[in-house]
């Protein structure tokens, strides 16, 4: 019924002239704010700082420090790679060890008992990526209270229980490459769907809301055909593509797939209809995942951030926060290689714009 | 005198000596009544449904579907009290009683309908936890009141709150499976069911009893943890059970049954929680320390296997 429902909708939208202003389905009602359709975007203001800050912390400037680094699980690639980042910050620096350590499943209670007992251990650092941003924030504020310096990245815990959270991608950023990505391969009048998670789901809907916004701003003549929900099931990702691919035949020149789950399953269902190069499909999903079908010419990229950067940033982000070098009012942070990042969120750094993957450079990460 | 050195209980008694005198010897952190204290705050939850799990593996049986309920009453805690608006201790209350209901459920299945207690709590265990995220629509109730963290993150004359619970539902273990007679029967039905049903027991209500006490102590470590880490998600407690498990059979209770106490299981669960905790102070990551953990139940079962047989016990 809700299919039926659904699909009703995407067809009135079509046959109705006002349907470039109605809402994309599956999007939230939150404000946007789409960035520049080229170059560079002024920079938001970061706001008042709301980070937390560890009371009596030692004077660690410039001193050899032990930081422990405890992502959402280990063992997967994902995290493998941000702990590859962290490790080569850590030796351009020369004065800061990490130690990756955490639990092997994704499980709140288990990433508490970790960060509490490097608490009890006495490191000068935590950094952490959250499985829930407030089942942590009691055990960080702990950290921060011992006088341990706490910097999070790729998952948020409550602001105050850290002092800053590398961000990885802001929705607006997401938006704009999703967009210029899909302009690009199917042109500035191609028709396209979307294939995400559940119309409700944070993430995607913030995303979905911002792509509206941007699309409307810089690509105004690309044509929305309906969104469908896959949960983040493999099986029913691919089928709803499937019935994308059916339903629209010649029309559908692109499908948007909103999670990594999703992305994966949509290429396979263009590459068993025979459809490679016909049908572009453009989303966020792993590398890995998608190594497959970039490889065989069938697509031709995937776009997520990358991650080896993310873990290098919050490195050089930690050595900066405990130096003082990075303090609440900044609007940049120099990091590295990096070059200038910018503070966004009253307490967020920035790691940049998503990466886009293509066959050049894609079989040169491991996640 | 010989007989009481080789029971299993006083062999891990010795271990655990052995345990934090080494793990006190590679960390001048360890050995701290913070640290010891903030270590029995993490265990409480695992710890207060090993009581329980005591009882019912006494008797034979095996209750998986511990975690599950754990996370069917954290995320009802949450539902009744934000979306259906009632008072924080009301909703408490009712999320006690549906875990009190889904142990009922257990004891019912596994003494009426004849089911083994192996595969009635496996199916219970997928069926609760897809209660418990079917309910929850994989969002998470946030914002309880700061009285309510009294439970999981404050003290009271100095010890932490939920260590005061946790001590009163050992004791009542160990008072019940020792001295009573409900205690006598659960060791009866452990040696042999039908030996106990031919002498007039009552075997039926007993199990009956016990699981509805392991889905009642469930649900009270569902409280204690949602009061710790101030969230609920649907997947708490996920594979907790494993965990209760293990402590239980560490302590020396028979997975065959009729053999075990209250205290063996107490002291398997601090063996493992200095076990974790010492070995990550000495720098030991996560993976090396659940391989000791594995390596040391083997040893202890072991031992206790291989001088068991010079004992009549």
């Amino acid at each position: 019924m809700k299919k039926l429902m659904t699909a009703l909708l995407g067809a009135s939208l079509l046959s109705t002239p006002v349907a470039a202003q109605s809402a994309w389905t599956g999007g939230d009602d939150q404000p946007t704010s789409p960035l520049a359709c080229s170059g560079e975007s002024p920079a938001p203001e970061p706001g008042e700082y709301n980070g937390g800050a560890p009371e009596n912390a030692p004077d660690r400037k410039g001193k050899d420090i032990t930081v422990v680094d405890i992502p959402k699980l280990v063992g997967v690639g994902y995290f493998a790679s941000t702990a590859s980042g962290m490790q080569e910050a850590a030796k351009e620096l020369g004065n800061i060890t990490i130690n990756t350590d955490g639990p092997t499943r994704a499980n709140i209670d288990e990433q508490i008992t970790f960060v509490d007992n490097y608490i009890t251990s006495g490191v000068d650092g935590i950094l952490f990526a959250a499985n829930d941003p407030v089942a942590i924030a009691p055990v960080l504020k702990k950290a921060l209270a011992a006088g341990i310096n706490v910097v999070g990245y790729d998952a948020d815990a409550q602001a105050d229980a850290r002092q800053w959270f590398v961000n990885q991608a802001l929705p607006n950023g997401v938006a704009k490459s999703m967009m210029d990505q899909l302009a690009s391969e199917i042109g500035e009048e191609g028709s396209f769907a979307i294939v995400t998670s559940t119309f409700t789901t944070p993430n995607q809907a913030r995303w979905i809301s911002e792509m509206q916004a941007y699309t409307e701003k810089c690509h105004p003549k690309l044509k929305f055909l309906e969104t469908v929900e896959a949960q983040e099931d493999n099986i029913l990702s691919f089928n709803q593509a499937q019935t994308l691919i059916n339903k629209y035949g010649d029309e559908l020149k692109g499908i948007l797939g909103m999670t990594s789950v999703a992305t994966p399953a949509a290429a396979e269902a263009v590459q068993q209809n025979g459809l490679c190069g016909k049908v572009s499909v453009v989303g966020l999903a792993l590398p890995n995942a998608m190594k497959p079908y970039i490889n065989g010419d069938c697509i031709k990229s995937t776009i997520l951030w990358n991650t080896v950067d993310l873990g290098y940033a919050a490195a050089e982000v930690m050595r900066q926060v405990v130096d003082g070098t990075l303090k609440p009012g900044d609007t940049t942070v120099k990091a590295g290689r990096l070059g200038e990042l910018q503070i966004v969120n009253q307490s967020q750094v920035l790691l940049g714009a998503p990466k886009v993957f293509t066959k050049d450079d894609i079989n040169d990460f491991d996640f | 005198m010989t007989r009481i050195l080789i029971r299993h209980e006083a062999i891990l008694g010795i271990l655990f000596a052995v345990a934090l005198f080494v793990m006190a010897a590679q960390s001048d952190r360890f050995l701290t009544t913070a640290n010891l204290l903030n270590q029995a705050r993490l265990m409480t939850e695992v710890g207060l449904i090993a009581i329980p799990m005591t009882f019912v593996i006494v008797t034979g049986g095996i209750d998986l579907s511990v975690g599950s309920i754990l996370g069917l009453c954290a995320i009802l805690v949450g539902v009744f009290w934000q979306n259906a608006g009632l008072p924080l201790p009301a909703a408490i209350g009712l999320s006690l009683l549906a875990g009190t209901a889904a142990g009922f459920a257990n004891g019912l299945i596994i003494t009426r309908f004849r089911v083994p207690p192996l595969i009635a709590t496996l199916a219970t265990l997928a069926l609760y936890r897809g209660l418990a995220e079917g309910i929850s629509q994989a969002r998470s109730v946030r914002g309880y009141p700061e009285w309510f963290a009294v439970l999981g993150r404050g003290e009271f004359l100095g010890i932490p709150t939920q260590l005061w619970l946790f001590a009163l539902v050992a004791l009542a273990g160990i008072f019940l499976l020792r001295f009573t007679a409900f205690g006598r029967t659960t060791y009866a039905i452990g040696n042999s069911e039908a030996a106990a049903e031919f002498s007039g027991l009552p075997v039926e209500r007993t199990k009956l009893l016990i699981y509805t006490a392991s889905g009642f102590v469930s649900a009270l470590a569902a409280i204690v943890f949602v009061s710790r880490v101030s969230t609920t998600r649907s997947d708490m407690g996920n594979g907790i059970e494993l965990e209760v498990i293990t402590a239980v059979v560490l302590g020396g209770t028979s997975i065959f049954g009729g053999r075990g106490m209250v205290i063996g299981t107490l002291i398997g669960l601090c063996l493992m929680q200095i076990l974790q905790n010492g070995l990550s102070l000495s720098g030991v990551r996560g993976d090396g320390t659940t391989v000791v953990i594995g390596a040391v139940l083997i040893v202890a079962v072991l031992i206790s296997n291989i001088l068991g047989r010079f004992s009549n016990d």
